[in-house]
């Protein structure tokens, strides 16, 4: 029957959207609070697979690695922030800023795919575990459960980061960061503190992500690729620099993505993405949740 | 506590303060008034940070300010209330406040503090939850303020707190001003359009006239010249 | 002038030495390096119209290059039309395109024009896909191959390539020392102020838009039948074109003719080499090369190699004339001194303007009359800044009406109300940093005039009038307060007004040059120019003003002479506060 074919293919589209949120989340996050499109966030998310992967060589459950690419990704983005982005200021221009710094992580992105080409070789890999090719079963609706698994530990992470955004300090330091860095520093926020910070975070979710992809999507170096329009297209959609929206956003294009699958081939599954895009900038730029609220 | 001598400041390319030179005495509460245009919030801008001082000197609790910076010059207790506000509009009333107290100095005595500052504008306890971009001007300046208290300042720098609010907001304000420094031994610095409030509620005042300081006095002698009325009309 | 002529002897000489090259040049491969060489620089310096002169940073130029690409090809599959013709029609197409996509995307602003354009090629990419044109490969023609561009012969693409880059050459260099080259490069230094001094933003946006499809879509013509033979999405419309695209023009300096040169004359021969050296063993090493050649710049010479060696050779050069330099009186006094007349030249009708939780303006109707000079006074937050956005066509009324010169002018933009006789200056000066003093403002005078010549002409008259003339040459960068704003009031008035709206035009200046900026308003307006001025140094506007339009919290107050208004009660208390009026016994003069 025809609706149990929409359902099952809105629930496959949800699972994947959950990934999609995670990573998107982290993009958010980079633009909030430092005004920064960072172009190599599928790069980092594309070592971050290749992490869980040699973790689970190891042993190691990618469940788990995924959860383990966190640290070291944390400081690889404190890193990166010190010692790239934080140098290129645009001459105090915000629009030359955020052309450069996006001309910055063009230039990153090339430098981190086309070595991960040379030194881990184009051969996709996979990691094997037993649930990926398991499926649950509601009703006539099948849930893979690698994709499951990935969902809950996406949404389980996802918590853990409005948790932080919302609990901690440090959480409300960095928001306050990103909607008045100037009066954030009156309140004696540091704030390049605070954008080494979310780089970091950023930088760390999607690695994240990019573990539990690779529970059941094969690993290679031209991945991040693949995915950085769709991080992109979720965030916009969601509002520039809305966390919340970025989670939804990545949920939508999850289920555009599956929806696509309906009516056209796999090689076109993200027309309806490009689509999806191009209506959100013209009709609606600020997109769903759409940023500041004003101040009288 | 605060001692500036022949502040210069040249901000986006014009000469915005020249040869400033300004005292507050610890406890003290002075007032800066002067017409738009004079350089006042770029005075306290030039305190807090924000703004880089081109010649002279600021000297806080016996410290050149030249060095630090502005996250470190709010670590060390100075508040600054911004003009315009400039509360978080994201983030809740209480996130708000309880930013306010970031520095680690606050950051122990929090929850009191929280409860002084809700005790002292009773409306932003009914707001408590609700997101600062919501409010009106006038809760906005009073979460404003109420975030300066929340750092335990030893210096509070308040720009303009009247701005774009309706008379009696303002009167509110100027109250509630002049009851946090009856009730805590605060030092404050207020920059104000409105002459006669805030030359009414300080010790001393300065008048500053397109960038230059133009009179200096105590509070009865400046409310008593009628050179107060040329700085701002001429004539 | 000199450095006219000096820049066609140089693209001259460029292409005499392209030449050269190409005929030394013996191995195969080098043929093919010089080929790419001149194919990317090519690439860079159409690239360079729209984001290097117009500022507009584009992520997607390899469109045009792919629509070049397989327009030909397919031309050549599908009707045997020779590829010298089909590159005529994927011009064309190229233009159609660089129009459909123009028009939508320059509406939008900053962040969301670049990811726009990062778009267009992945959607391209997907309609070859889907059209089934995964693959299209140029069929050999072995009867009369040079009539398809299938030359044996090496050299012939060399020759081939250096036209390409000769014609862009010519076409950049025609558009540097036109008046579009001017105004675009005012649009991407500020484009307020551009749309202030009467230049249409979004029309010289589309102007050079198209200028850079088309020579673009030439490169991937060329470059199909020269380099590659075999069209696929991936290779035309994919990621390392524009990567490419960027690299050359980055690396060499953007905005400039010799930034793509320098750049493609480095960076081709450097990854060639590396490829053909390295590049079995490390496939991808272009992409590295490239990627650390982007940050590099972008760390190191934001603005490319060129422009910072030329900032080098600036300051080990004479320094620029001390700013202690006396301002010289101006020559040109004007014949007959104009004295305000009754006449209504600008009648604002119940305007209303509000913002989110704020009524910036309710119910302001005031008349400005010919030749006076009119001050808007008010406390902070009054809305005086608001009312010169509506003037000046930044924002438009919720309510009300604004007529100049008796026609209705509400709601017009900024460059249509320049042209037709509204001039501006700004709170903060703004400038055109990297264009000079006269350059400045010519890009006003352009509003009459139509060539460069003549605009300079205009310009030079202008700064004669300031007293500016020995600063035409110097970057605003080393001029005092006074000197900028009387730049920008030479700019303004080159822009022949009959209104000037003066935002703050004393703002910052020392006593001594607030007495020479009443001078030179008042010369302005004795030379037949309404003022308008919103001043706080009272002193001074009291001396210069004929009129005063006192607003408080968005309300007209008073209108009327100086000395009625600042003894007003009324006035006083929106200053000072009912309290003080209260307080003083009597109002003092």
């Amino acid at each position: 029957m025809v609706v149990a074919e929409l359902i099952q293919y809105v629930a496959t589209g949800l699972l994947v959207g959950g990934v999609y949120a995670l990573m998107s989340i982290g993009l958010a996050l980079i633009f909030g609070v430092m005004r920064v499109v960072n172009f190599a966030q599928g790069d980092f998310m594309m070592l971050g697979m290749y992490l869980t992967f040699f973790y689970a060589m190891a042993g190691v459950d990618p469940l788990l690695g995924a959860l383990l690419t966190i640290p070291p990704f944390f400081a690889l983005g404190w890193v990166v922030h010190r010692g790239l982005l934080a140098r290129v200021t645009g001459g105090g221009d915000p629009q030359r800023q955020m052309d450069a710094q996006l001309i910055l992580t063009l230039g990153l992105s090339l430098v981190i795919t086309n070595a991960a080409t040379m030194i881990l070789t184009p051969t996709p890999r996979g990691i094997r575990t037993a649930y990926a090719t398991q499926a649950f079963a509601l009703g006539p609706i099948l849930l893979n459960q690698a994709r499951s698994y990935a969902f809950a530990m996406a949404l389980v992470l996802a918590a853990g980061v409005y948790v932080f955004l919302t609990r901690t300090d440090v959480g409300r330091a960095l928001r306050a960061s990103a909607d008045d860095p100037e009066a954030a520093s009156y309140q004696g926020i540091d704030v390049r503190a605070m954008h080494g910070l979310a780089f970091g975070v950023g930088i760390a979710l999607v690695a994240a992500a990019g573990g539990l992809l690779a529970t059941y999507y094969p690993i290679e170096p031209s991945v991040a690729g693949n995915f950085i329009v769709l991080m992109f297209v979720a965030v916009v959609l969601g509002g520039l620099g809305s966390i919340p929206g970025a989670f939804v956003g990545g949920l939508v294009i999850g289920l555009v993505q599956s929806l696509t699958l309906l009516v056209l081939p796999f090689q076109l599954q993200n027309t309806g993405v490009f689509i999806v895009f191009l209506l959100v900038l013209y009709l609606r730029p600020q997109g769903l949740f759409g940023r500041r609220a004003r101040t009288v | 506590m605060l001692t500036i001598s022949g502040l210069g400041v040249t901000y986006e390319g014009l000469h915005a303060l020249s040869d400033v030179s300004l005292e507050v005495a610890e406890g003290e509460f002075v007032t800066l008034v002067g017409p738009n245009g004079a350089g006042k919030t770029t005075l306290l801008k030039a305190i807090s940070g924000t703004v880089p001082a081109a010649e002279g000197r600021i000297d806080y609790q016996g410290r050149d300010l030249g060095r630090l910076r502005p996250s470190e010059r709010a670590a060390a207790g100075i508040a600054h209330v911004p003009e315009g506000r400039r509360v978080f509009p994201t983030l809740s009333v209480r996130e708000n406040l309880e930013l306010g107290s970031y520095r680690r100095a606050a950051r122990a005595r929090r929850s009191e503090a929280l409860e002084v500052v809700l005790q002292l504008f009773p409306i932003l306890r009914q707001r408590e939850r609700q997101l600062a971009g919501s409010l009106s001007g006038g809760e906005q300046q009073m979460l404003a303020l109420g975030r300066g208290l929340m750092a335990q300042p030893a210096l509070l720098l308040l720009d303009e707190p009247s701005q774009g609010l309706g008379p009696r907001i303002v009167e509110q304000i100027f109250e509630t001003i002049d009851r946090i420094r009856r009730e805590r031994r605060l030092t404050i610095l207020l920059v104000e359009q409105r002459v006669v409030e805030a030359l009414e509620l300080c010790d001393r005042g300065y008048v500053l006239e397109t960038g230059r300081v133009v009179l200096v006095g105590g509070r009865e002698a400046l409310l008593a010249d009628a050179r107060v009325q040329r700085a701002y009309l001429g004539g | 002038m000199a450095s006219r002529a000096r820049g066609w002897l140089a693209i001259a000489a460029i292409v005499a030495a392209g030449l050269v090259l190409a005929l030394l040049l013996q191995e195969r491969y080098h043929h093919r390096v010089l080929t790419l060489v001149f194919l990317w620089a090519a690439m860079g310096l159409a690239w360079n119209i729209i984001s290097g002169y117009a500022g507009q940073i584009s992520f997607g130029h390899q469109v045009f290059f792919g629509i070049g690409a397989y327009v030909t090809v397919l031309l050549v599959v599908k009707t045997g039309l020779t590829p010298w013709l089909g590159m005529l029609v994927a011009i064309a197409v190229a233009v159609l395109a660089a129009i459909l996509i123009g028009v939508p995307t320059f509406r939008l602003a900053g962040i969301y024009f670049g990811l726009a354009t990062l778009a267009y090629p992945l959607i391209f990419r997907i309609v070859m896909d889907w059209l089934g044109y995964q693959e299209v490969a140029i069929p050999m023609i072995r009867d009369r191959p040079g009539w398809f561009m299938q030359f044996s012969e090496p050299r012939a693409f060399d020759l081939l390539a250096l036209g390409v880059l000769a014609a862009t050459l010519v076409l950049s260099r025609a558009i540097e020392t036109s008046r579009l080259g001017y105004r675009l490069r005012a649009v991407k230094e500020n484009e307020q102020a551009a749309e202030a001094m009467g230049v249409d933003a979004f029309r010289a946006k589309m102007a050079a838009y198209v200028l850079s499809a088309a020579p673009a879509a030439v490169v991937g013509a060329v470059y199909i039948h020269a380099i590659l033979f075999i069209v696929t999405p991936d290779a035309v419309f994919g990621l390392l074109v524009i990567s490419q695209t960027l690299v050359v023009s980055l690396v060499g300096g953007i905005g400039t003719l010799w930034g793509p040169l320098i750049g493609a004359a480095v960076m081709v021969p450097v990854s060639e080499v590396l490829d053909s050296t390295l590049g079995d063993r490390l496939p991808g090493i272009q992409g590295v090369v490239y990627g650390a050649a982007l940050m590099l710049i972008m760390l190191y010479a934001p603005e490319g190699l060129y422009w910072r060696v030329h900032e080098v050779l600036r300051a080990r050069g004479a320094r620029g004339a001390g700013a202690t330099e006396p301002i010289v009186a101006p020559a040109t006094a004007p014949a007959v001194v104009s004295t305000p007349s009754g006449t209504v030249l600008l009648e604002v009708r119940d305007v209303w303007k509000a913002f989110i939780g704020l009524q910036a303006l309710s119910e302001v109707s005031f008349d400005v009359r010919e030749h006076e000079i009119l001050g808007v006074i008010g406390p902070n937050g009054a809305g005086k800044t608001t009312l010169f956005n509506i003037l000046n066509g930044f924002l438009i009324p919720d309510r009300g009406s604004v007529r100049f010169r008796g026609a209705e002018v509400t709601g017009l933009r900024p460059s249509a109300l320049c042209r037709r006789g509204v001039g501006r200056t700004f709170q903060v000066v703004r400038t055109f940093p990297r264009l000079s003093v006269l350059e400045n403002v010519m890009v006003g005078a352009f509003v009459g005039e139509r060539t460069v010549s003549r605009a300079r002409t205009v310009a030079l008259g202008a700064l004669a009038q300031v007293g500016l003339t020995q600063r035409a040459d110097a970057l605003p960068g080393g001029l005092t307060t006074l000197e900028l704003r009387l730049m920008e009031l030479a700019r303004c008035l080159a822009t022949a007004p009959q209104l000037a709206l003066l935002d703050e035009p004393l703002a910052g200046l020392s006593t001594d040059g607030v007495d020479v900026m009443i001078g030179m308003i008042r010369r302005v307006r004795d030379g037949g120019v309404t003022v308008v001025i919103i001043e706080h140094t009272m002193q001074a506007l009291l001396r210069l003003a004929d009129r005063l339009v006192v607003l408080d919290q968005g309300r007209r107050l008073a209108e009327g002479a100086p000395g009625d208004v600042t003894r007003n009660p009324a006035v006083i208390e929106a200053y000072l506060g009912k309290r003080w009026l209260a307080r003083m016994a009597a109002p003092t003069c």
